[in-house]
C-alpha cells in the first residue's frame, strides 16, 4: 500500500510542472477519463462497509446495515 | 424514473438555452471543446453540415441517467438502491444545473441484532440532492443541498465552493464548505419524542492538474468537523467480568456471548465529537485504447482510526460501441483507541461501565478485498456512440474483521446496472 501510494505520489511530482496547450488534449476529453464510475449505490455501500470517508458536503445518513 | 429525469432535464433546459457563439464567447471559439475532440474530424463535419445550425442555436448540453444497484451479503443484509440523476450544462454560459434522488430499501439481521431478539427488519431511505455551478471563465462558483431520511433519521445539508483556473486551465484550485445537521431517532419512537442532533461541518482543498497529454491528476484534502452524539440507540453493548473478557474468542458465538456476559447490557456511547481528515489523490491515464485510473485515500480521525483505500480501474475499448475492465479495491483499517472485542465492567458493589463503548464493526480492525468486471455497451447515434450507454458493474467484497465477536468474515456482491442518455 505505502509502495503504491509513494509510487503514485512520485509520478505525479515528478511530471507535474510540463505544459499541455489546449490543442494537446484530445486524449484527455475520452469520456472515460472524465467520468465517474463509481455509482451512487456501490459508494454508499463502501461509505457503510469503511470506517474512513472522504467528508464532503453530501448528507450523510444512517448505514442501515449492522 | 426515466420519464421523470427527462422532465426535469426539459423544464431546467429551458432556463439554460442560451447562443452557442455569442459577442461574449469570442475567445472560447478555438478551444477545442471536450465534445469536440472526441469526435473524428469528418463526423465533425458532417455535424456542422447537417446540424450547425441547430448547434449555433443552443449550446445545452441534457444527460438523465437510471441506476439500480443491488447488495447482499453473507451477514443476511440486502440492500437494494434504485435512484435517478439528471443534469443540463450550458457549456458556453459556464452554468450548469444537477439533481439526483435516490432510494435504499435495506433489509437485514445481522448478527449482533440477532443477539439483541429483534427479528429481521427492513428499513427504506430516501436521498436527494441538487446542485448548481457557474463558471464563465477561470473562475466559478458552485452550491449544492441535499437531504437523507429514514424512520429514525434524518439529514438537511449544503455547501458551496469556489475554483480557479491557472495556466490554460492546466492548473485548477477548488476551495469549498459544507454544513450538515442529522437527527439521530429510534425506530417507532417519533423524533418529537427521542433525538439527537449531529452537526457537521467541512471544508475541502484541492487541486486538479494536466500532468500530460494523457494524464489527468488530482490532489484533495477534505477535513470534517463533527459533534453530538452519535451513538446508536438500538446497540447494545454486552458486558463481561474482567476474567472473561480477557479470554473471549475471536468471532465468539452469539450462545457464548449470551452464556458468559454480565446481566447489564448498556447502550453504545461514542465519544461526543470526531475530527475528520482525509487526503485524496487521483490519477486518470489514456493509453492507446484503454484508461487506466487510480485512487488513493489515507484517512486519519480523532478516535484514533487510521485507514487507507486503493481504487484501480482499467478500461479495455473492444470497439467503439463497448468497453470491458477489471476493478479493484482495497480497504484496511485500525480500530478506534476505544474499541474492545470484549468490554469489562467492574462488578458489584461498584457497577462501573467503560466511558466509550460501541458494537459497530466498522470501527473495529478489518480489511475488505473488493475485485469485479465493468463494462459499457455505447448505443447513441453513429456519431457519437456514448450519448446512450449502458453499464454494468459486479463486484465481490471479501472483509475480514481483525478483532470482533460475533463474525470474522463478510463475503458481498454488488451489482449496478446503469442507463445514461444525452438527450
Amino acid at each position: 500500500m505505502k509502495t503504491l501510494s509513494l509510487t503514485i505520489l512520485v509520478a505525479l511530482l515528478s511530471a507535474a510542472c510540463s505544459h499541455v496547450a489546449p490543442y494537446e488534449r484530445g486524449k484527455l476529453a475520452h469520456p472515460s477519463m472524465t467520468s465517474e464510475l463509481q455509482g451512487a449505490g456501490e459508494g454508499h455501500v463502501y461509505a457503510v462497509h469503511e470506517g474512513a470517508t472522504g467528508g464532503g458536503s453530501v448528507a450523510e445518513s444512517g448505514c442501515g446495515c449492522n | 424514473m426515466l420519464a421523470a429525469a427527462g422532465l426535469a432535464v426539459g423544464l431546467a433546459s429551458s432556463l439554460f438555452a442560451r447562443p452557442a457563439y455569442g459577442a461574449d464567447d469570442e475567445g472560447k471559439k478555438d478551444e477545442p471543446s471536450a465534445d469536440a475532440e472526441k469526435k473524428p474530424a469528418d463526423e465533425k463535419n458532417s455535424d456542422e453540415k447537417g446540424n450547425g445550425k441547430k448547434r449555433l442555436e443552443d449550446a445545452t448540453r441534457k444527460r438523465a441517467s437510471v441506476e439500480t444497484a443491488g447488495y447482499i451479503d453473507t451477514n443476511n443484509v440486502a440492500v437494494l438502491t434504485p435512484s435517478v440523476s439528471a443534469s443540463v450544462e450550458n457549456v458556453t454560459a459556464g452554468a450548469s444545473l444537477k439533481g439526483s434522488y435516490l432510494v435504499d430499501v435495506v433489509s437485514a439481521a445481522s448478527p449482533d441484532i440477532v443477539s439483541t431478539a429483534s427479528r429481521r427488519w427492513q428499513e427504506v431511505r430516501q436521498a436527494g440532492s441538487l446542485g448548481g455551478a457557474y463558471k464563465p471563465h477561470e473562475f466559478g462558483v458552485n452550491a449544492a443541498a441535499s437531504f437523507s431520511n429514514e424512520p429514525d433519521y434524518l439529514s438537511y445539508g449544503g455547501g458551496g465552493g469556489i475554483s480557479q483556473d491557472f495556466d490554460e486551465k492546466n492548473w485548477t484550485l477548488t476551495l469549498g464548505f459544507g454544513y450538515s445537521k442529522d437527527t439521530i431517532g429510534r425506530h417507532g419512537t417519533p423524533l418529537s419524542v427521542f433525538s439527537r442532533e449531529v452537526n457537521r461541518e467541512s471544508i475541502q482543498g484541492g487541486a486538479a492538474w494536466v500532468v500530460n497529454p494523457s494524464t489527468l491528476a488530482s490532489a484533495a484534502l477534505d477535513l470534517v468537523f463533527e459533534n453530538g452524539d452519535q451513538s446508536k440507540p438500538y446497540r447494545y453493548i454486552p458486558m463481561f467480568a474482567p476474567s472473561v473478557a480477557a479470554q473471549a474468542p475471536l468471532g465468539a458465538s452469539i450462545d457464548w456471548v449470551t452464556a458468559n456476559r454480565q446481566p447489564e447490557r448498556p447502550l453504545e456511547q461514542l465519544p461526543l465529537s470526531r475530527r475528520r481528515a482525509a487526503l485524496s489523490i487521483r490519477l486518470a491515464h489514456r493509453f492507446d485504447g484503454s484508461t487506466l485510473k487510480l485512487d488513493e485515500r489515507a484517512y486519519y480521525d480523532s478516535w484514533g482510526l487510521f485507514a487507507s483505500t486503493s481504487d484501480v480501474r482499467w478500461i479495455f475499448d473492444v470497439t467503439r460501441r463497448f468497453n470491458i475492465g477489471p476493478h479493484a479495491r482495497f480497504h484496511v483499517q485500525n480500530a478506534v483507541s476505544f474499541w474492545q472485542r470484549a468490554y469489562a465492567e467492574a462488578t458489584a458493589p461498584r457497577w462501573n461501565l467503560p466511558e466509550f463503548r460501541t458494537g459497530d464493526r466498522e470501527m473495529g480492525p478489518l480489511w475488505t478485498a473488493t475485485g469485479g468486471l465493468g463494462m459499457a455497451l455505447f448505443v447513441g447515434g453513429a456519431s457519437e456512440p456514448s450519448t446512450w450507454a449502458v453499464r454494468l458493474q459486479v463486484d465481490g467484497m471479501y472483509t475480514s474483521f481483525l478483532d470482533d465477536l460475533y463474525v470474522t468474515q463478510r463475503s458481498g456482491t454488488i451489482t449496478t446496472l446503469v442507463l445514461e442518455a444525452e438527450l
